[in-house]
């Protein structure tokens, strides 16, 4: 095939393309690497919010409580019952004491407040971990058994968690969308200025036959040379950033679920050049076919 | 090669350039066209590399046909034709050696021997010494030998050579038209235009047609003028 034979030549026209406005590429390849870094930001931050939420989905939980008339061991088979339910991940009795003693933990220094009380105020239930998704339908099939006086759930919490990932995971849509629609500009503009300085030899080269893909692929090239180079520029500003950000998070927050760093860095290493590539071939494409 | 019938050449601004064109020129023939500026002698020429379509008539270059509906296969026609410009059209930049390499790298020739071939061609028109030069540094002369290497170098079945002589001196001048008389073989037709008739009227075996007007004359040799048409 030509286009490999030709594969030096192409690269020297390449580098002839970028030179003759070295300036001007130089900045697109600066602006466009502003671009995807925060493309890489967003992406970051929905990874982030993902793992949060994904954390809070494995962690979501209700509460169920038995009349005054349940025995221990009725309380075992109706918690063996709950188990059964499609959409709960696991249930178990918490005792009396186990209450009290979550109480103090919450309570920390206030815990005094208790020693008030003569006996023990609580009373034992079931705590039960459930899927997010299946809330509704878990929580109608324990609210109807019979022995259960009271469900305490935490839905208004959870939905709200829910509309916070829909809203998170338009607002990264929106911000690809908008980073995708303007390295195309970018790209096609550029190349389209590439093929405007470049016309006399566009046009020797299409009166002695070369045909349109001889022609036009060092302008691909460069177009996807450039946002390449905008991409990995993103991704190593990306990856210092990400380092420092969980150095400082991991101990200052160290409630807050975060993905696992190595898993993050190798999937932004490899998605920003990957979409930078494909952006260029994009642009590229278009900034010829518009020049044709 | 070149077969013209009724061929004539209206530009867009309404520009008569070739009247009623009828002429037959076969492979290894030597054509010279001649006539004053503004006769019609680059756009005969223009014609035959399809840069323009003939308004009225029919022409076959190498059996393709040039209309604006051929155009893809125009250009495929293009890798068959060697284009020397009155301009040269060489790409600054380059190298005069690069820029006869380019000139050949899309076409069937093996990616290994375009070097060799396009070093011969250089040094068939004298310029060995100047093969590694950027084509901007060379002289008028030394960019039309460069045109006329990249021409040859890609062994075409027709030359073109627009105006090849002009503003070179006799020396010069007699040294590129003989250069180019060396190209015709039995495969080969060459097609000169210019206006330096005394440079030519001792040429053996050449055709020299005359453009006057936008009608052709044949003055002397073999190739077929239809002359009563126009």
């Amino acid at each position: 095939m030509k286009l490999v034979h030709n594969i030096g030549y192409f690269l020297r026209e390449v580098a002839n393309i970028i030179n003759m406005n070295l300036l001007s590429n130089l900045l697109s390849v600066l602006g466009t690497g502003l671009i995807l870094f925060l493309l890489g930001l967003v992406i970051t931050g929905w990874n982030i919010s993902s793992k949060v939420v994904e954390t809070l989905q494995k962690e979501a939980e209700i509460s169920a409580y038995f009349n005054e008339t349940v025995t221990y061991n009725k309380a075992e088979e109706m918690i063996e019952y709950i188990n059964s339910i499609d959409g709960v991940e696991n249930a178990r009795l918490v005792s009396e004491t186990e209450a009290f003693s979550r109480m103090q933990d919450i309570l920390g220094e206030e815990a005094k407040i208790l020693e008030l009380f003569d006996e023990n105020p609580f009373e034992a239930y079931t705590e039960v971990r459930i899927n997010l998704e299946e809330m509704d339908f878990v929580l109608n099939q324990i609210s109807i058994m019979e022995g259960i006086s009271y469900v305490r759930d935490n839905k208004a919490v959870l939905e709200q968690v829910q509309r916070l990932t829909r809203g998170l995971n338009m607002i990264s849509y929106l911000v690809m969308i908008a980073v995708g629609i303007t390295t195309l500009v970018i790209i096609s503009h550029l190349i389209r200025q590439s093929i405007y300085n470049n016309k006399d030899q566009i046009n020797t080269l299409r009166l002695l036959g070369a045909p349109d893909s001889f022609i036009g692929f060092p302008f691909l090239l460069s177009g996807i040379l450039l946002t390449l180079t905008g991409g990995i520029l993103a991704t190593i500003f990306i990856v210092f950033l990400i380092n420092m950000g969980y150095n400082q998070l991991t101990g200052a927050l160290p409630f807050i679920p975060l993905p696992n760093r190595g898993t993050l860095l190798l999937k932004l290493s490899v998605l920003l050049p990957a979409i930078s590539i494909f952006l260029g071939v994009l642009g590229s494409i278009f900034g010829l076919y518009k020049e044709r | 090669m070149i077969s013209a019938k009724g061929v004539s050449l209206r530009y867009k601004d309404g520009t008569l350039a070739l009247k009623d064109v009828t002429m037959e020129i076969k492979p290894g023939e030597l054509v010279f066209l001649t006539g004053p500026s503004g006769s019609g002698k680059t756009s005969f020429l223009k014609l035959l590399m399809g840069m323009e379509y003939p308004t009225t008539g029919t022409l076959t270059v190498i059996g393709q046909l040039i209309t604006k509906e051929e155009v893809k296969n125009i250009r495929k026609l293009r890798k068959s034709i060697g284009p020397i410009y009155q301009e040269f059209k060489l790409i600054d930049g380059r190298t005069s050696l690069d820029n006869v390499m380019m000139g050949m790298r899309f076409l069937d020739i093996p990616s290994k021997k375009i070097k060799k071939i396009a070093e011969e061609a250089i040094e068939r028109v004298h310029l060995e010494q100047k093969k590694n030069t950027l084509v901007e540094n060379l002289s008028w002369g030394q960019s039309q030998r460069v045109a006329i290497a990249r021409a040859v170098a890609r062994k075409p079945a027709l030359i073109l050579a627009d105006e090849p002589t002009g503003n070179l001196d006799y020396e010069n001048a007699i040294n590129i038209l003989q250069l180019l008389y060396s190209f015709v073989d039995s495969n080969t037709a060459v097609i000169i235009t210019t206006h330096a008739t005394h440079l030519i009227q001792n040429v053996p075996h050449a055709t020299c047609i005359e453009v006057e007007e936008g009608k052709l004359r044949i003055i002397k040799g073999e190739a077929r003028v239809d002359e009563t048409r126009t």
